[in-house]
């Protein structure tokens, strides 16, 4: 490229201050670059880190958030959320090795024109210097047309043997979704895609409520793969311009794509302490996932330590004396938009992980993510075929570590306390790992076991999967798991998906229409508690929920 | 706007409009004209995309309370209280001392009739003004609550619930539209060492007038603080704590030079024989009338000397004025007999508190600011600034404030009831969870999160007259439940893809 580059900068002003600024800097005639587009919101507050992510996602090369002066914002304290908000943003850039600098904001009075245009002009300089994003463009949809999405269905209904229905109506009765809501049922939707519906399949909300928890598929007769169907319908959806409606605004989605598409130096090991033995090289690959994104993300929820999985799990196996490859070039297993129809993004992310790991020189993977292990062992091997290494979860491997005796499971817990085991769908239903996590259980010397009502296969869903809506209904299905917990007088839940954690300890910590007394249970991960059982993490001083 | 306007004449819905500034945006402010056009070109597509995803939406009727509430008693209240209350209207006028009148009822000699405040009862043999505080005392429509504060106001448009401290207790009203006529207070000189206003002989313009009235009452002339002596001498000086980033405001003050001439003059009428010197650093009096007041005050022989004092220094019991005549550049070392301080305003005590319980926004200098600087009492929810709250302005311009606030109210009580556009927050019943973040996120207490007894579960509810449509309640929203109406996450979305479409990227499939 000979020619300069011109960076887009995107501007969101608020329209106390930051509009009416830009407005008299132009009264004036004060000149500043063109390149700054200006998009005006009701205040800086309402900005969206999803529709931030969504600009740099289709080609912004800088986004400003330019609101009134701090103390001084038309709504009360928009400002100061909207700072607080692109700070945690700044640090998931620095985790994604984009430059936190292509992001800022500044507070500028209405009446300060000058300062708006030398704001901007800096902005325009900086981001100038730093250079093209070097995100690849968004693809352009495949613009199916109608017989050709007709088609598709017809295979998706022949491929997840929804033919073989008997409508015998068991999966409806099982799904915690139908339970709530009358208008959804998993056996309808495979009746309306058979009878040639899809005409709606674009704005047909149902195709995205399905949790994909996989309760009917286990209990269906005739195993027709309900959730295989949903899964399928999305990536149609998909192709109409459906998008799923995402509880966090898109914005976990964004960050898959991005990585998707870019080649961005990553820093994903922050979490590594000194302390900590971790390899480039190796028999044994540990895939983190996107615990230090969520980290980041879910930065204002008391109580979420996602990193602490990742340690844990290294401190065990350092423990076993394994020392894992762990990579700051990983990416995103891809699970997400997987589930939500994206399926050319979801190979990309998928071929350059399986590459990642076979460079590693790894035969093993080992996950503490129960979506990222269904992924790897039922996805990327259904597209790529037998992978060359071997996939464990890490209740498996840990087991394994026991049974050689390279690991002895010598501690008793310091505080004896009662716990149960919530089965993650991913990990159960999905992967059919049930008994290792009990083996595990019935080690922790000192502390009582307990199981569930609802347990295995029949284990209850955490209301929602992918990011996609997290309604009433959803919040329901989390609480009434937590109340299981508590009704069988457990202490504690232990789990391995990060996501339930993330799930079910939102519905606890917010409003809820039951007593606080009911869900009074503290919720853990799995690899944690074990890694604090062994005394490799501190247990928490006071009882975070 | 015309545009919306001519929307509804011709049937068609008024929100489905999307405007793009390319004047102030593109053509003014980029001299490439290429780049310019470019430019305006992609803000046209952003707003087309915008505009397509926008969704039509009908008005808030909202009624209002028939009662007004006006906050300070000085000459701004008071003739927006009788405004009001001349035209049927019940008035609530709360003041925060034990009488009314503010700051204008111990002026004597204000511009431009050189006069008394428009509503003090001294010095006003040759008064053409009725007296204000009579007229307000007698008015059966207006309530008076001296004594008392503004503890605390909840509701919205057209139905605040006002709780008010008075001696005897709470008092609660309920008020469709309110008045914020708190006035402002002197800057204190004591900030600025190098003035020694610690010394008696140094006094601030608005003590100076006391001197006056006590002579006036006494007779024998005018008598300095210090030891009683008539002075000769007088050192006026002006912008004290204004136009001064270090140690004041950077605000003007405005009233300060013509009040300071005002009070010269005064001298000068009193002791012709007297000097009188007015330091200044330029005389601002933009007003009808002004440019003669200067003229006779120069022809009775003021003194005006350009140039901000350096300092006053005492010396043996004497005071001198150190400064510099810049026209001139000439050092000065005015032995004085008085000095006279031309203090600012700044923001009356707990102005600030009363512009976050109405969520009136304030400006760098903390004076409350008006919706579009242009137009007073803009239409503003029912809520007006009037005089000096807004800043630094004269008896004259308060009183139009006052007036053109009182127009306002009384045509939104006389209505009864208003359209009010639905650019407020929208729960999405089947997505919200009823967590209570937004609950928490809102500064106007305008969301509850209720139980939904059909079916069992929490739902946020939207007050949406309390409700003005920030959006901090969309972002707090863990489920996306919540949108402002006209700034969905999908339409700014749409807007900002629409805008980057034309970018290349690094390896474009096209």
């Amino acid at each position: 490229m000979s020619e300069k580059f011109e960076p887009t900068i995107i501007a969101f002003t608020c329209t106390w201050c930051g509009y009416p600024s830009a407005s008299l800097a132009g009264v004036n005639k004060i000149q500043y670059p063109p390149n700054i587009r200006i998009v005006r919101v009701m205040c800086t507050g309402s900005v969206e880190p999803g529709v931030i992510m969504d600009a740099f996602e289709h080609g912004a090369d800088g986004v400003i958030v330019i609101g009134c002066l701090m103390d001084n914002c038309h709504y009360v304290s928009g400002n100061k959320k909207a700072q607080e908000r692109v700070d945690a943003l700044k640090k998931l850039f620095d985790i994604m090795g984009l430059d936190s600098k292509r992001l800022r904001t500044e507070w500028i009075n209405a009446s300060e024109r000058a300062k708006f245009a030398k704001t901007v002009s800096e902005f325009v300089e900086e981001v100038r210097k730093l250079g093209p994003l070097g995100l690849e463009k968004k693809k352009v949809k495949k613009q199916k047309t109608q017989e050709q999405v007709k088609k598709a269905v017809k295979q998706l209904i022949e491929d997840t043997g929804a033919f073989d229905c008997v409508e015998c109506g068991k999966c409806t009765t099982v799904c915690p979704i139908a339970k709530y809501d009358t208008t959804f049922a998993p056996r309808t939707l495979v009746l309306k895609a058979m009878e040639g519906i899809v005409d709606n399949i674009a704005t047909d909300k149902h195709i995205w409520t399905c949790s994909t928890c996989e309760q009917c598929n286990s209990m269906c007769p005739y195993k027709v793969d309900y959730t295989g169907f949903i899964r399928g319908m999305r990536e149609e959806a998909a192709e109409f311009g459906a998008e799923p409606s995402c509880s966090q605004g898109g914005l976990i989605h964004s960050i898959q794509r991005i990585m998707a598409n870019s080649d961005l130096k990553q820093k994903r090991l922050e979490w590594v302490k000194k302390d900590l033995k971790i390899s480039d090289k190796g028999d044994v690959f540990y895939f983190v996932g996107c615990l230090p994104h969520y980290d980041a993300i879910f930065y204002d929820r008391e109580g979420l330590k996602m990193n602490e999985i990742a340690e844990s799990a290294v401190r065990i196996m350092n423990k076993a004396g394994v020392v894992p490859v762990v990579s700051s070039s990983e990416k995103c297993c891809g699970h997400d938009l997987n589930w939500t129809g994206d399926e050319d993004n979801f190979e990309k992310l998928m071929e350059h992980n399986v590459e990642l790991v076979k460079k590693s020189g790894a035969k093993k993977v080992v996950f503490t993510c129960p979506e990222c292990y269904r992924t790897f062992n039922n996805d990327y091997q259904a597209l790529m075929g037998d992978l060359p290494f071997e996939m464990v979860h890490i209740s498996d491997y840990i087991n394994g570590l026991i049974e050689s005796g390279s690991l002895q499971i010598d501690a008793t817990s310091a505080k004896p306390y009662s716990f149960t085991y919530h089965d993650s769908c991913r990990l159960g239903r999905h992967s059919g790992v049930y008994d290792s996590p009990r083996t595990l259980a019935k080690g922790f010397a000192g502390a009582k076991f307990i199981e569930m009502e609802n347990t295995r296969d029949k284990a209850l869903c955490c209301g929602v999967s992918a990011w996609a809506n997290c309604n009433a209904n959803a919040k329901r299905m989390q609480i009434e798991r937590v109340m299981e917990a508590k009704k069988v007088g457990a202490d504690r839940m232990l789990m391995f998906c990060p996501k339930c954690q993330i799930h079910m300890k939102c519905a606890i910590s917010e409003k809820m229409p039951v007593d606080q007394s009911a869900v009074d249970v503290k919720l853990e991960d799995f690899t944690v508690a074990m890694a604090r059982l062994l005394k490799l993490l501190p247990e928490e001083t006071s009882a975070s929920k | 706007m015309i545009i919306t306007r001519v929307l509804e004449e011709e049937g068609l819905n008024k929100y489905l409009v999307e405007q793009v500034n390319i004047r102030e945006q593109c053509a003014w402010v980029h001299a490439d004209k290429a780049e310019a056009t470019k430019k305006a070109k992609s803000l046209v597509k952003g707003a087309l995309a915008r505009a397509e995803k926008l969704i039509p939406l009908e008005d808030i009727d909202i009624p209002i309370t028939g009662k007004a509430l006006v906050i300070g008693g000085g000459v701004t209240g008071m003739q927006a209280a009788l405004d009001i209350a001349g035209q049927g209207f019940k008035v609530y006028l709360v003041e925060r001392t034990a009488e009314l009148g503010g700051r204008a009822y111990k002026l004597s000699m204000t511009f431009p009739t050189h006069n008394c405040g428009i509503c003090c009862m001294q010095y006003c043999k040759e008064c053409v003004f009725t007296p204000k505080i009579e007229d307000v005392l007698q008015n059966k429509n207006i309530e008076l609550l001296l004594e008392s504060e503004i503890q605390d106001i909840t509701g919205g448009f057209g139905k605040r619930h006002v709780v008010v401290k008075t001696s005897k207790g709470p008092v609660d009203l309920d008020v469709g539209t309110i008045i914020v006529a708190t006035g402002s207070k002197l800057f204190d000189p004591n900030r600025i060492s190098e003035l020694r206003y610690s010394n008696p002989d140094v006094v601030t313009t608005v003590e100076f007038e006391q001197l006056i009235v006590e002579q006036r009452e006494r007779g024998g002339g005018l008598k300095r603080p210090s030891d009683g002596k008539t002075p000769k001498t007088i050192n006026f000086i002006q912008c004290v704590g204004s136009r001064d980033k270090t140690k004041g405001n950077l605000h003007c003050s405005l009233v300060c030079c013509t009040y300071a001439i005002g009070q010269a003059r005064e001298i000068k009428r009193m002791n012709p024989d007297a000097n009188v010197y007015i330091h200044y650093i330029d005389l601002r009096g933009p007003y009808r009338g002004f440019e003669e007041f200067y003229q006779a005050a120069k022809e009775e022989g003021i003194n005006f000397v350009r140039g901000r004092i350096s300092e006053i220094v005492e010396d043996k019991g004497k005071v001198f004025v150190r400064a510099l005549d810049t026209d001139a550049d000439v050092l000065l070392n005015i032995e004085s007999d008085l000095v006279v301080l031309a203090v600012g305003q700044e923001p009356s005590e707990g102005s600030d508190a009363l512009a976050k319980m109405l969520h009136i926004q304030t400006d760098i200098d903390k004076f409350m600011k008006d919706i579009n600087p242009m137009f007073p009492s803009e239409f503003r929810r029912g809520v007006y600034i009037a005089g000096t709250a807004q800043g630094p302005k004269g008896i004259r311009y308060s009183i139009e404030d006052a007036k053109a606030a009182a127009a306002s109210a009384i045509e939104l009580m006389k209505k009864g009831s208003i359209k009010f556009p639905r650019i407020v927050a929208f729960v999405d019943e089947e997505r919200c969870r009823g967590c209570g973040r937004c609950e928490k996120a809102c500064e106007y207490g305008a969301i509850t999160v209720t139980k939904d007894e059909k079916r069992g579960v929490l739902v946020s509810r939207i007050d949406e007259i309390v409700c003005e449509g920030c959006g901090q309640c969309a972002v707090a929203c863990c489920n996306k439940a919540i949108t402002v109406n006209g700034y969905r996450p999908e339409q700014v979305e749409a807007m900002v893809r629409a805008i980057t479409e034309d970018i290349q990227g690094v390896s474009s499939d096209e």
